[in-house]
């Protein structure tokens, strides 16, 4: 006869707050109940030693024996939901305890926190060793992100990014809701396993799935309105007539000019104050963000299907950004052993920005021809429509004369550029025997960009001449990948303490490109442009373009784990690309990493001091593949025309482009790491900190060849750049109870090294567009040095009066800039040019905070860069004389006010009454690589302040309402900075890593106010 | 058990399927773009790859049009030189003509592997024959410019990773004969509707400078004279050419076609040559470049007759030339005088430069008939003199008399590169080569004796270029000039 006994008690967590639903089960029976809404129980136990296991997700198990008592106090502790997360790796997950790796994690939860429209901007200052580059400004605009610096010359710097397993996608068009957890891929151990495609990083996405429970709906709304972040000091009408009238007069080499502006008019300007251009092309541009989310499960079917709307204007007049998007991700248990998911996303983006900075293509006028470089300079003395209703044009003769209207070149391009995304996925899960799976996948990338634009008449690139009127382009884009991936896993715990988990796949993808470009001008009828190709007179340029490339892959990884505590994994892939030259069509990848669990090992657990505490290593081969399909073959060109049969019309010439080489394979990165993570107090405090060191060699880059052969140069692989780094990622819940504070803090630093670029010792990058005075080679990779130096004159300021004999001897006057002269040689010409600044920051950081009180919870986010500097090419004519409208020119020198950095004005005269200053400066066509422009751009920024409200969940309980948040959030609020132009975050000129660092005519970043209303259903 | 493993082999067996099954090759052919070992499957596409040779050689403001305002300079027809040559004389040349050539053996390769489709075999012979002659031109200036120089063909291994050195003169004449007598035998006469294609004349002229070349420094072969002799004298007996009427109308546009005109560099209006401006002096029209400045001592040893005042300008509106132009010296008249005034204005014109023409082919058999008989044949005096008479204006000209067969060989000799020296003035680089090849320099450079204080026998080649001598050891710079 078995004895019964009624037992009960109360289960309390650690700051004594009753734990409703726990459940309480008997050892050994199926005897079972849950505590009630005050965390009380009460259970019939049977039999002697009887014991009872209180168990609740989110805390550790406890298990009491029952022995005399009948009354029982539980307390649980929370369980550390550090080490029982699982983290996504490559072709599988992983317990973040036993990783070996270097592996960021970012919980989707908080990427929602941030008020964000793509995800790039959401993954800045969240992970240690990530640097995210906003580089413009405009809505819709994409981010330059980079893993632990930058490997390559030639090939790309970008990391691989997958989504749900498929590799190649593009950041932008998801929607940041959607995502489950984003896992950023580091280390050699973690990214060899992709092998040619690893090297710069792999970031991968893991979007949401329904949950078992009763289904949820969510909607999301965020409403704001941005402005200007900063505008720039720029003079009003009458101190830019007085400073014109001021240069003019120094014109008077051959007797006194008459001045440009009359006292009259500077009396009216005076009075009105002019045009103030900054807010004639700029204005509040209102955002809203809506999301709609329906999610569940049941037995055997999980679904979430989630729609979104974004509509952000840009704070530039004319121009938006609108998303609309659609996730469909569904699984199903077809039978016990097989289960099928399959996800769908497709998106549809529309903007017009126009093209700013660096992108402008040749056609387009040039920076004096675009809003945002010409606003900077436009004359403020000018009305923004002249007497007759046309825009004011340019004033002859004075100032930048050539330049256009900037309302005009802002309100007047019609731009549409659409981008249209499919995404599909679908997976098929074996369980063939216990412990062995198989996952067959299926998934493409397609991506369709259409962009047209048409500047009409009256925009400077399609300004009306006899032939007609209007230039458009009309480009459009189709490209997709298809990957199939076949995954083989066989996890296994052999005894108690051997724990094998092995990984085998086979996958091959397939990828396909195709564009089309045309430009047309010289329209008879100045209205339907890009839509009616047919309409113009003239097809400037048109070219196609069709491409394949094709990968085929194996790859095998073993994690073996002996009693939780040492842990070992090595992984090796092999690579067979179409783009690799012939010779060298298979590439393979190895890593290996151990590390060292010593929060397992008893004389730590002794210590009662660390809950986590790991050591571990890694090294291994990863490669970035950067060859252009076709690159390795000699491809033969059109256009080398020649009348060779001699009639009127010349004859077509087709000649060979490049040499071929099949030797030609892919850049290979051979990286070690070190890192250790510690948590103590529970938890309470995590750090993890990596040390690494990346050496790429095999750097894609043209080797010089004898000219015999009919080329001056061979693409190949030569040269070695080298990253070396220190990341630190801080964790911790200074507070928890009633008031929590969670509080985290990333901190990267990255050293970068040129150690060899092949024959040559120098490689020059174009750092500005025509006419800015700047030659060739501004931005420079030099051997023994990194990326991002600037290459020119140093600026010391200027001549004092006291200095007048040492200016004597350059053949300058007191007044004037004092250059560098680096060699001491008495000149000033080309061989001082000297490293005058350099784009790469020494670190980077991101700080997190999330405080809660009761209902109430605030966030703040700050992040910020420190040593980096940017060349401020839009202040070359801004503060130039001849045209500038900047206020600094109001502190020029004068021989009474000579502690300045500006030069004074001198008349034409007074040199010509000092006819012996013979002048050694020589700067041709390169006088503004000054360092005068060069200005340092690290800041620290608030980047996001949010406050919200949860609704207490008693007053909605009967409307069906399961949660109800509101918030308010500011974003890009507050920065500190030195940088004098828009934003310090920002780079004009992108199409290398090596040109990044300069601004000129970026759209500038704007600052955001949102309300937020957060409903769960 | 069984029926478990059934399934396992099953399932495993999905994966090698749906692998092979569907797996593309990693050999994936260009879509959108050929490759050098695909192109050439038909006639058009070969003569697209010599169209594009022949680009290298000449365009706007590149090529022929363009060096020979420079590295020519010290011959005794342009102004100034002074006889101390640039290590870098030689490298646009250089490289233009190895781009020529990588292209021209391309297309050859192509033919010798029987990518052609859908041609008869004497369809594909004339291509070839084309090819080679476009070959043999260009190492002949290669070999002429710069002695030995590295001898690629279509059956050269990969020239980008197999370095060369420089094959003899002797080896690249080997060629160039062969080439052209390829040619000579396998093109057509003429072309239908294709005036500027080269013809098996074109080889033969060619063949005939080459012969005499040969005979000449620094093979020094006298055997050739008579082969030359040979050559020239099939051209001149074809009857396909003749000498225009007038000097006057030698370079007219509507003649560059013309039955005087061989071969040259063509242009049209919409693929045009340098500027008629780099020619003409500052006073002409609205104003030209001041860009070939004509040698004063070259104009004064020029006796009078109209071809002087056909081929030179001599001065401007009654003006002589010492100061109606700013430079004080003569212009050649050949390709800026004879266009439309609207056409200069513009900036526009399409003159072509001849490379070979019927004038010179007499010349070259009056020199060869002279040397390989030991002395002027009638044959060879009858050929002169219709450059001789035509100069004259078709009148008796005792400054500039016809010549003899009383005439010793030595003096007929100086005749005839005197009279080349003053028919083909300033159409480069022929007389380069002519003082090259007799070893005139230091004669021709006599009236200027700063100029002649830097003359070394060094100075008959061209500097192989820097860039080439670093990149492969195995090539040897030419003596007197600097190695890198």
């Amino acid at each position: 006869m078995a004895q019964k006994k009624l037992v009960n008690g109360v289960v309390f967590d650690e700051s004594k707050v009753a734990i409703p639903g726990v459940t309480v089960v008997q050892k050994g029976t199926s005897t079972g109940t849950i505590t009630d809404a005050k965390g009380q129980f009460s259970i019939q136990v049977t039999g002697k030693d009887a014991s009872l296991i209180f168990s609740f997700v989110g805390y550790e198990s406890k298990t009491v024996s029952v022995g005399d008592n009948a009354t029982f106090e539980i307390k649980l502790k929370e369980s550390n939901v550090e080490l029982t997360d699982v983290v996504v790796v490559g072709y599988g997950s992983q317990k973040k305890s036993s990783l070996t790796g270097s592996i960021s994690s970012i919980k989707g939860k908080d990427l929602t926190l941030l008020p964000v429209q793509q995800v790039s901007q959401a993954l800045q200052g969240r992970s240690s060793g990530v640097m995210v580059l906003n580089t413009s400004g405009a809505p819709g605009s994409d981010a330059i992100i980079r893993i632990r610096g930058m490997n390559s010359v030639n090939g790309g710097n970008a990391a691989l990014i997958v989504i749900d397993g498929l590799q190649g996608g593009t950041l932008n068009s998801l929607n940041p809701n959607d995502i489950e957890s984003i896992e950023i891929l580091k280390d050699a151990s973690a990214t060899a396993i992709y092998g040619s495609r690893g090297a710069n990083g792999v970031i991968l996405i893991t979007t949401k799935k329904g949950k078992k429970g009763k289904p949820m709906i969510n909607y999301d709304l965020i409403i704001g309105n941005q402005t200007l972040r900063h505008k720039i000091d720029l003079m009003n009408a009458g101190d830019y007539a007085r400073s014109m009238n001021k240069y003019r007069a120094t014109q008077d080499g051959a007797g006194t000019p008459p001045p440009v502006f009359t006292d009259g008019q500077i009396v009216a300007f005076d009075k009105n104050g002019g045009t103030d251009w900054q807010n004639e092309i700029f204005r509040n541009a209102p955002i809203q963000n809506h999301q709609l989310t329906v999610s569940g499960a049941t037995d055997n079917v999980d679904y979430l299907v989630s729609g979104g709307f974004v509509d952000q204007q840009g704070i530039l007049i004319n121009s938006l950004y609108k998303r609309y998007s659609l996730r469909t991700n569904l699984g199903t248990e077809i039978t016990k052993k097989i289960h099928f998911d399959l996800y769908y996303f497709g998106s549809i983006e529309n903007g017009n920005v126009q093209l700013v900075g660096a992108s402008m293509t040749p056609f387009i006028g040039g920076p004096l021809s675009q809003s945002l470089s010409s606003a900077l300079v436009f004359y403020p003395t000018l009305p923004p429509y002249d007497s007759n209703g046309k825009y004011s044009a340019a004033m002859p003769g004075v100032g930048p004369s050539s330049s256009w209207n900037p309302l005009a070149s802002a309100k007047e391009p019609q731009i549409a550029n659409s981008t249209v995304q499919n995404n599909v996925n679908a997976n098929l899960d074996f369980k063939i025997l216990k412990g062995l799976t198989l996952r067959i996948t299926g998934g493409a990338f397609i991506r369709n960009i259409k962009n047209k634009s048409y500047y009409n008449g009256n925009t400077m690139e399609g300004q009306a001449s006899a032939l007609g009127v209007g230039i458009a382009t009309y480009e459009s884009v189709l490209s997709f990948n298809l990957q199939n991936s076949n995954i083989l896993t066989y996890d296994r715990l052999f005894g108690s303490k051997h724990h094998l988990v092995a990984t085998v796949v086979g996958e091959q993808q397939y990828g396909r490109n195709e564009s089309l470009s045309l430009t047309a001008s010289r329209f008879a009828v100045d209205l339907t442009g890009a839509n009616d190709l047919g309409g113009a007179s003239q097809l400037n340029s048109k070219s196609s373009n069709a491409s394949e490339r094709v990968l085929n892959s194996y790859l095998g990884r073993v994690n073996y784990t002996y009693d939780d505590k040492y842990l070992a994994t090595f992984s090796y892939r092999g690579d067979g690309s179409s783009v690799f030259g012939a010779n060298n069509k298979w590439g393979y990848f190895p890593s290996m990493s151990v590390a060292w669990r010593l929060s397992q090992e008893s004389f730590i657990k002794e210590l009662k001091l660390f809950s986590d505490l790991k050591l571990r290593a890694s090294i291994g081969i990863t490669g970035n593949q950067g060859i252009a399909p076709y690159q390795t073959l000699a491809n033969m060109v059109s256009g080398a025309n020649y009348p060779y049969n001699g009639r009127a019309n010349t004859d077509i010439g087709f000649q060979i482009a490049n040499v071929a080489n099949p030797n030609l394979k892919w850049e290979s990165t051979k990286q070690t790491d070190i890192g250790l993570d510690f948590g103590v107090y529970n938890g309470r405090l995590t750090l993890s900190a990596d040390y690494y060191n990346k050496t790429t060699s095999d750097l894609l880059l043209s080797k010089v060849i004898p000219l015999y052969t009919g080329f001056t140069s061979m693409l190949s692989n030569v040269g070695s750049i080298e990253n070396k780094g220190f990341e630190l990622a801080l964790g911790g819940d200074p507070f928890v109870g009633k008031f929590s504070w969670n509080s985290n803090f990333v901190i990267s630093f990255n050293k970068n090294k040129v150690l060899d670029l092949g024959d040559v010792t120098e490689l020059d990058f174009v750092g500005s567009l025509g006419g800015m005075d700047i030659g060739s080679g501004f931005m420079q990779l030099r051997v023994g040095r990194s990326f991002g130096e600037m290459y020119g004159y140093g600026f010391k300021g200027i001549w004092k009066t006291s200095e007048a004999a040492q200016a004597a001897a350059y053949g300058q006057l007191p007044g004037t800039i004092r250059w560098n002269d680096a060699n001491n040689d008495g000149k000033i010409d080309a061989n001082d040019i000297i490293p005058i600044g350099n784009s790469q920051p020494k670190f980077i950081f991101g700080w997190n905070n999330r405080f809660a009180y009761g209902n109430f919870d605030l966030s703040v986010f700050i992040q910020g860069t420190q040593g980096n500097q940017v060349f401020n090419e839009s202040r070359i004519v801004a503060e130039s004389q001849y045209a500038g409208t900047s206020t600094r020119l109001l502190d020029s020198w004068t021989p009474t006010h000579e502690n300045t950095n500006v030069p004074g004005y001198i008349n034409g005269s007074t040199w010509n009454s000092h006819p012996e200053l013979v002048s050694t400066i020589s700067l041709g066509g390169d006088a503004q690589r000054s360092q005068r422009w060069v200005e340092d751009a690290s800041y620290v920024r608030v980047k996001n302040i949010t406050l919200g409200y949860t609704l207490p969940s008693n007053l909605l309980e009967k409307y069906g309402i399961s949660r109800v948040k509101v918030y308010g959030s500011a974003t890009n609020m507050f920065t500190i900075t030195k940088y004098t132009g828009y934003d310090p975050e920002v780079s004009s000129f992108n199409d290398n890593d090596a040109q990044i660092g300069i601004d000129l005519g970026t759209y500038p970043t704007a600052k955001t106010i949102t309300f937020g209303i957060n409903l769960t259903f | 058990m069984k029926n478990n493993i059934r399934k396992i082999v099953g399932y495993l067996l999905i994966i090698p399927i749906t692998f092979v099954l569907s797996c593309k090759k990693l050999d994936v052919p260009p879509i959108s773009s050929v490759t050098s070992s695909n192109f050439g499957q038909s006639a058009t596409q070969i003569e697209a790859a010599y169209t594009a040779s022949m680009n290298f050689l000449w365009g706007r403001y590149y090529g022929y049009a363009d060096v020979i305002f420079y590295v020519f300079q010290n011959d005794d027809q342009w102004q100034g030189g002074n006889l101390v040559i640039p290590a870098n004389n030689g490298d646009l040349l250089w490289q233009m003509h190895y781009q020529a050539l990588t292209n021209i053996n391309n297309a050859l390769l192509a033919i010798k592997q029987g990518r052609v489709q859908g041609e008869t075999p004497q369809t594909i012979a004339a291509l070839t024959g084309e090819g080679k002659l476009l070959r043999a031109h260009n190492y002949f200036n290669l070999v002429r410019l710069f002695g030995d120089v590295p001898l690629i063909t279509e059956d050269t291994p990969d020239p980008a990773n197999n370095l060369m050195a420089r094959s003899s003169v002797k080896d690249v004449y080997t060629l160039i004969v062969s080439d052209l007598q390829y040619a000579a035998d396998n093109l057509p006469d003429s072309w239908s509707n294709a005036p500027g294609k080269p013809t098996s004349g074109t080889a033969k002229s060619l063949l005939a400078k080459a012969y005499l070349t040969m005979a000449t420094y620094p093979l020094n072969d006298p055997n050739y004279y008579q082969k030359a002799a040979d050559a020239a004298n099939s051209v001149i007996n074809s009857g396909t050419y003749a000498l225009t009427d007038s000097c006057v109308n030698v370079f007219k546009p509507e003649n560059k076609y013309s039955r005087e005109m061989i071969w040259s560099y063509n242009s049209t209006y919409d693929d045009r040559t340098s500027s008629a401006r780099s020619w003409a002096p500052s006073e002409w029209l609205t104003g030209g470049w001041d860009g070939a400045p004509v040698d004063t001592a070259f104009e004064h040893h020029w006796t009078a007759q109209p071809r002087k005042d056909a081929y030179l300008l001599l001065g401007l509106n009654g003006q002589p030339y010492t100061t109606a132009f700013v430079t004080a010296t003569p212009y050649v008249k050949k390709f800026f005088y004879y266009i439309t005034e609207s056409d200069f204005n513009k900036n526009q014109c399409a003159t072509n430069l001849p490379i070979i023409r019927y004038a010179d082919v007499l010349l070259i058999y009056a020199e060869a008939a002279n040397q390989a008989n030991g002395g002027p044949t009638q044959a060879a005096c009858d050929a002169i003199n219709l450059v001789i008479n035509r100069a004259n204006g078709y009148v008796p000209n005792a400054g500039h008399p016809l010549l003899t067969t009383r005439m010793s060989k030595q003096n007929f000799d100086n005749a005839v590169i005197q009279e080349r020296n003053w028919e083909l003035c300033f159409e480069q680089p022929d007389r380069w080569f002519d003082i090259c090849r007799k070893r005139i320099l230091d004669k021709v450079s006599a009236p200027y004796p700063q100029e002649l204080a830097n003359y070394s026998p060094n100075d008959y080649l061209f500097p192989i270029p820097q860039a080439d001598l670093k990149t492969d050891k195995l090539l040897t710079q030419n003596p007197g000039y600097p190695t890198p």
